[in-house]
């Protein structure tokens, strides 16, 4: 079996994946039994072959830990994980190792083993991390698809949490720079500005278990062209308890945190508290104060953090040199008629229906339905389930 | 001694022929009801037997057999009673047989020998407008109403053999204001006259002026009653969708004569109270409650095919409020007479023919919050997707209008200002109708394909419109259609009786809301 898993995990990897997968044993109990033990010791020592360290023997004691872990460290529980790692290609790194993200490593609270998919050099690129509401807008989704192509397109790494609404929209955007430029350039991922980034996703539950389900193929691309994190063994479900955790990671990886939809409570604000922690700049992208989904951000602007209205805001906050950022806009849509404008100045924030459209700009409404009829011809408006939005941003 | 007497029974909807053949003949005392009679019918004996009494005649001591022709069909209900009992009279030689010949009864029979009213009399007086019907004073300003032919009442059965030997004088004028001598009778009459003018009075009494702000919606309800286009009104709790739906009955023009016919025919054969006038004249709203079963929405029944809401709503409105809450067979059950007009209800004995062509409202919320606004919405794309799996793809498809409706803001509440009047709608309505008739011979929605060339052909910025929206994949082959007969409504109302044009055609296309639009992962332009 070991001549097995050198192929693949050594049995350093190994053991610690299997510590990983004991029940209650959180990121701070994994740290203590590897930090006192190496991790072929602290498996002997869960499975009560070896003697622990008084620290680890304290902790064992601690409401029957010790004999929970004992009667579940098996040799099966090792070849499961073993697996699921093989079935899905599924790689380790240790707390310690050189191969250890740099970034995580002085972290407050470093995850002592990470399970990774892809590769790791993509956290070498300027990190931002993008995050918000799962309901999203339909303008949140496409500000959020427009901030991860144009961040990704500059060389930044965009690192977000593969969840639905404005994080799987990040990515999408992310994506499509990496797919557009890998094409145009013959394989060198490079775009008008010099390297494209890849990009990172990081997740709750264990890399073969997909959650959301309709994010399969998200999940897929994100790791064959960046890479995918998770502190969870594989197998494991998304149970809420892990969310907060992976927020830290995502928190810990962002050098410049942006919150582009939120309500004022969910997860997007642990993860910005996260990041406060550890003194990342969180920015926020500012919504119509009608705007339910954008409470959260409006908030956090009136709090102090800096707003975002483009790639610019974020790339300065970065350090880095935004001059070419502006040199193509990815607004293509056709200038409006001063009528048009001003339309759409009147309805810009929150989502309306056919009726406030008439009632707020006082068309008549058959003027009212080809007026809208055009702006969607021309990209200014969306509508969704019979909800219009004006988008900004194009 | 031989009688024959004429009479009808009531089946579904419709009133069919029965002759009673009573022969009292020689043998033991007895009494028989031959030709498949139900268990209502059967009891009619001792009714009878009791009324005959009380009337001051005598009960044959004679081996009676009724019969009831033709033997093949069942016949139900109470309605035979007075036949049974003036044809063993004229077995009895106490009235002639010779008069009979052009009178036909349809009356229930009281114990003390009184006419009670039944349910159905219209239909029942339809099925025998060859003679001169006799019914129950409180069925009698129906049946006039109802029936080309004469119709008179009497108090009792002993002024029914009075009268046919010509002893006394029929009645044929309106009782409901005589005092009549049954007090229990009068009691029962006025009963459901008190509950039928309280039905009518919550729909009549609701007007569209009540409506603040939703430009949309009432639009929306004025081109479904002008061109009878089915609509679907999605929007939050709170947003008004009962209140709208409430008010389009009152936009439908009134009834044509023939339509009053067939829906007091409906509505009189499940004992619903016809109003004073006789006939119902006003366009029915029906509105059940999403707990209804698969038989009382279509109709059906054992032996009596009762119709269900569904012909209930005939020539009106059919409102279903929660619609995602009703059974999906319910609702699947729905699409036939959608699209044919009429019901067809089958059982092992019989089979009936209802119609069904009523104007389908329905209200649903967008999701299980029912919020539905991007933003505000907290339901996530699994649950919103399971919820609209609630209405099958084939019934959203026979919405042609899908309205959005949101909750109107604080000013427009509280503001002092009232919309239009449904009488000034309706008017606008009734133009637009009578255009379309005029035109094509039916409402809009009905227009078939090879018509919609012909009278709605497209102006060449609308057809460019409707192209994108197919190339788009927005649109289907059927929605395509749909789109173009709203739009031809629309243009109507709009006073433009030609060519249909890009703003009719858009406003046609923005009612006609994809529920499943927002789930869709679009692609987004770089």
């Amino acid at each position: 079996m070991s001549v097995n898993a050198t192929q693949f995990l050594d049995a350093d990897h190994l053991a610690a994946s299997a510590l990983s997968a004991l029940p209650q044993i959180g990121p701070k109990r994994l740290s203590t039994l590897l930090r006192y033990h190496d991790p072929q010791t602290a498996w002997a020592v869960v499975q009560g072959r070896a003697k622990p360290h008084a620290v680890v023997a304290a902790l064992m004691q601690e409401s029957g830990l010790g004999a929970m872990w004992r009667a579940n460290a098996t040799e099966s529980l090792r070849e499961q994980i073993l697996g699921r790692c093989k079935k899905v290609g599924i790689r380790v790194v240790l707390h310690g190792e050189s191969s250890y993200p740099s970034c995580l490593k002085n972290d407050l609270a470093p995850p002592a083993v990470l399970f990774y998919l892809g590769d790791l050099k993509a956290l070498d690129a300027r990190r931002v991390g993008m995050i918000g509401t799962r309901s999203a807008t339909a303008s949140g989704r496409y500000f959020s698809s427009h901030l991860g192509f144009e961040l990704t397109a500059n060389g930044v790494c965009v690192v977000s949490g593969l969840a639905r609404g404005i994080d799987a929209w990040a990515h999408r955007g992310a994506l499509r720079a990496c797919e557009k430029f890998l094409n145009l350039e013959n394989k060198k991922p490079k775009s008008a500005f010099g390297e494209v980034a890849t990009p990172v996703g990081v997740v709750a539950s264990g890399l073969d278990y997909v959650y959301p389900k309709e994010h399969a193929d998200l999940w897929r691309q994100v790791a064959q062209t960046g890479a995918l994190l998770s502190e969870s063994p594989p197998g494991a479900p998304p149970e809420a308890f892990r969310f907060p955790l992976r927020n830290r990671i995502l928190a810990a990886l962002s050098e410049v945190l942006v919150v582009v939809e939120s309500r004022d409570k969910g997860g997007s604000m642990i993860t910005v508290d996260e990041a406060q922690k550890r003194d990342v700049t969180v920015l926020a992208v500012p919504g119509s104060p009608r705007n339910v989904a954008a409470v959260g951000t409006n908030l956090l602007v009136q709090q102090g953090c800096l707003p975002v209205i483009g790639v610019d805001d974020v790339l300065v906050a970065l350090g880095l040199d935004n001059r070419r950022a502006n040199e193509k806009s990815f607004d293509s849509r056709p200038r409006l008629s001063e009528q048009d404008a001003h339309l759409v100045a009147v309805m810009v924030g929150a989502p309306f229906t056919l009726d406030e459209f008439v009632i707020r700009t006082s068309v008549p409404l058959l003027q009212a339905a080809i007026a809208l009829g055009r702006l969607e011809a021309l990209g200014w408006v969306v509508n969704n389930s019979g909800w219009w939005e004006v988008i900004e941003f194009g | 001694m031989f009688a024959s007497v004429r009479s009808a029974t009531l089946l579904g909807v419709r009133g069919s022929r029965v002759d009673v053949e009573v022969h009292a003949g020689i043998g033991l005392p007895g009494f028989t009801v031959v030709g498949q009679p139900d268990e209502v019918c059967r009891e009619s004996r001792d009714r009878v037997r009791a009324a005959l009494m009380s009337s001051g005649f005598v009960w044959p001591t004679r081996r009676v057999t009724v019969n009831l022709a033709p033997t093949g069909d069942r016949k139900s209900g109470a309605c035979l009673d007075l036949a049974i009992a003036i044809g063993l009279l004229a077995s009895q030689e106490i009235v002639s047989v010779e008069a009979l010949g052009e009178f036909a009864f349809v009356a229930e029979l009281g114990l003390d020998g009184s006419l009670r009213p039944l349910r159905g009399a219209t239909p029942l007086v339809l099925a025998l407008t060859d003679r001169k019907t006799i019914v129950a004073p409180g069925n009698f300003a129906e049946a006039r109403a109802a029936t080309p032919s004469e119709v008179f009442c009497a108090q009792n059965l002993f002024d029914v053999v009075e009268c046919l030997a010509g002893r006394g004088v029929w009645h044929n004028e309106d009782h409901d204001k005589k005092s009549t001598a049954n007090s229990s009778l009068k009691c029962d009459a006025r009963r459901r006259e008190a509950t039928s003018v309280s039905s009518n009075k919550q729909i009549d009494e609701v007007d569209l002026a009540d409506v603040q702000g939703q430009p949309v919606a009432r639009q929306a309800l004025e081109i479904a009653a002008a061109g009878a286009h089915h609509l679907l009104l999605v929007g939050p709790p709170g947003a008004g969708k009962t209140m709208l739906a409430e008010r389009l009955v009152g936009l439908l023009p009134p009834l044509t004569n023939d339509e009053a016919i067939a829906t007091t025919m409906i509505h009189s054969s499940v004992h619903l109270e016809s109003p004073n006038a006789g006939l119902i004249r006003r366009a029915p709203y029906r509105a059940p409650h999403h707990s209804s079963s698969m038989v009382s929405m279509v109709g059906g029944g054992t032996a009596l095919m009762r119709p269900g809401e569904i012909s209930l709503a005939s020539n009106g409105v059919l409102f279903l409020d929660e619609l995602g809450e009703f059974a999906p067979t319910v609702l699947d059950a729905l699409r036939q007479p959608l699209e044919q007009g009429i019901v067809r209800l089958a059982r092992a004995r019989t089979s009936v023919v209802m119609p069904a062509k009523f104007l389908l409202v329905a209200a649903t919320n967008p999701c299980p919050c029912g919020e539905g606004s991007p933003g505000v919405c907290t339901c996530d794309d699994t649950a919103r997707a399971r919820y609209l799996r609630r209405f099958s793809g084939p019934l959203l498809d026979r919405f042609d209008l899908r309205v959005a409706v949101s909750r109107p803001n604080t000013d427009e509440l509280v503001s002092p200002q009232r919309g239009e009047s449904t009488a000034e709608v309706a008017g606008r309505v009734a133009a637009a109708r009578e255009l379309a008739f005029f035109r094509s011979g039916c409402a809009n929605s009905a227009l078939s394909r090879e018509q919609l060339d012909n009278v709605a052909p497209l102006s060449r910025t609308a057809e460019k419109l409707l192209r994108r929206e197919l190339e788009n994949g927005r649109l289907s082959g059927r929605g395509y259609h749909r789109v173009r007969r709203v739009a031809r409504t629309v243009a109507d109302l709009d006073g433009a009786p030609d060519v249909v044009n890009e703003e009719h055609l858009s406003l046609a296309l923005m009612m006609r809301v994809d529920l499943a639009s927002g789930l869709r992962t679009r692609e987004l332009k770089f």
